[in-house]
């Protein structure tokens, strides 16, 4: 089973040449940052309420995505809330998504291939090779979305990371998306750490947009 | 964790007690998967005797009754409590769950 963070970096792929999306970089390190987090709340490492995170156990799960988040949090002195983890977790985002990447690549899911353009700068892109897992991923946030049946908690996380960064946006045509909108706030509250993760890009989407305004006037 | 049980004509009411948490979410969701197991089509749960829930609590909540869906059943909450309301506000759960104030409205509510 794929990390959180693996199926983000995969909702993010164009399929044709293994190029990225353009979303805003602090909402990709929010997404990766609350992928790890949730996936250390579903394997019974932490859990949350609406005012802290806490630690439920401190036992490594051998995973280089996860472990060092872990770590952190073993190490905090003072209970903190999620949003608190999420943001200081975001700081490393970056390893996040190299470390997730690899690990796709090493699943045979990804391939590596590095282009010259300008025979100057160098792009790495990443083709898929097995969409498996990828048509998966949609398929899950899909029959989620178009339906009115529970979604399980995956489901929720998934759907919460991907709209957090944009991508249900860029996955949904105009019509499905503008059919979607209501479920879509539906589920994604359906998780703390999910509304931690959201709440906090908003926040840094607001503070652009006055800043905008402040320069316009 | 205790979990109370009875029935309320075709309904099976359970009726945890205390914390809802990561210690005790995992009991709490193999009885919501043990109802789904033996086809219960109504499942009422009630939160009167229920403190405190965590995000391992909703989870648990939330996929007990998912099974219980695809079993062909359904689940409603009940006895609601202020602490217990908050979490479930803020988490959209009432938004996603029948919930009702008693037992009976609660069943009747999944007929």
């Amino acid at each position: 089973m794929l990390r959180f963070a693996e199926e983000v970096m995969l909702l993010l792929l164009n399929d044709e040449d293994g190029s990225f999306m353009r979303v805003p970089d602090w909402s990709l390190s929010y997404a990766l940052s609350g992928g790890v987090l949730m996936d250390l709340a579903l394997e019974d490492r932490i859990d949350t309420d609406l005012e802290k995170l806490v630690l439920v156990s401190d036992t490594p799960l051998g995973d280089d995505l996860l472990d060092p988040t872990l770590a952190d949090i073993v190490q905090a002195e003072d209970k903190r809330d999620a949003r608190f983890w999420v943001e200081r977790t975001a700081a490393w985002s970056d390893e996040i998504r190299e470390r997730a990447l690899a690990r796709l690549v090493a699943r045979g899911i990804l391939e590596t291939r590095d282009d010259r353009f300008l025979w100057v700068f160098r792009a790495r892109r990443y083709p898929v090779v097995d969409g498996k897992a990828e048509r998966e991923v949609k398929l899950r946030i899909m029959e989620v979305l178009f339906s009115n049946e529970l979604p399980g908690p995956r489901d929720v996380v998934i759907i919460c990371l991907a709209d957090a960064c944009g991508l249900l946006r860029r996955l949904l045509g105009k019509n499905e998306l503008q059919a979607a909108l209501a479920r879509i706030d539906q589920v994604r509250k359906l998780d703390l750490i999910g509304q931690a993760t959201t709440q906090a890009i908003r926040d840094i989407e607001l503070s652009l947009a006055v800043l905008q305004q402040q320069n316009t006037y | 964790m205790e979990i109370g049980e009875s029935r309320l004509h075709d309904a099976l009411v359970l009726a945890p007690a205390g914390r809802i948490d990561s210690d005790t979410a995992a009991a709490f969701e193999a009885r919501l998967l043990l109802a789904a197991e033996h086809g219960e089509g109504k499942v009422v749960v009630d939160f009167a005797r229920v403190g405190y829930i965590s995000s391992a609590g909703l989870r648990a909540l939330l996929a007990g009754a998912k099974k219980v869906q695809n079993a062909g059943g359904g689940v409603a909450l009940c006895g609601i409590n202020m602490n217990v309301r908050e979490v479930f506000e803020v988490s959209g759960f009432l938004a996603v769950f029948t919930a009702r104030d008693g037992r009976a409205e609660a069943a009747a509510a999944l007929a």
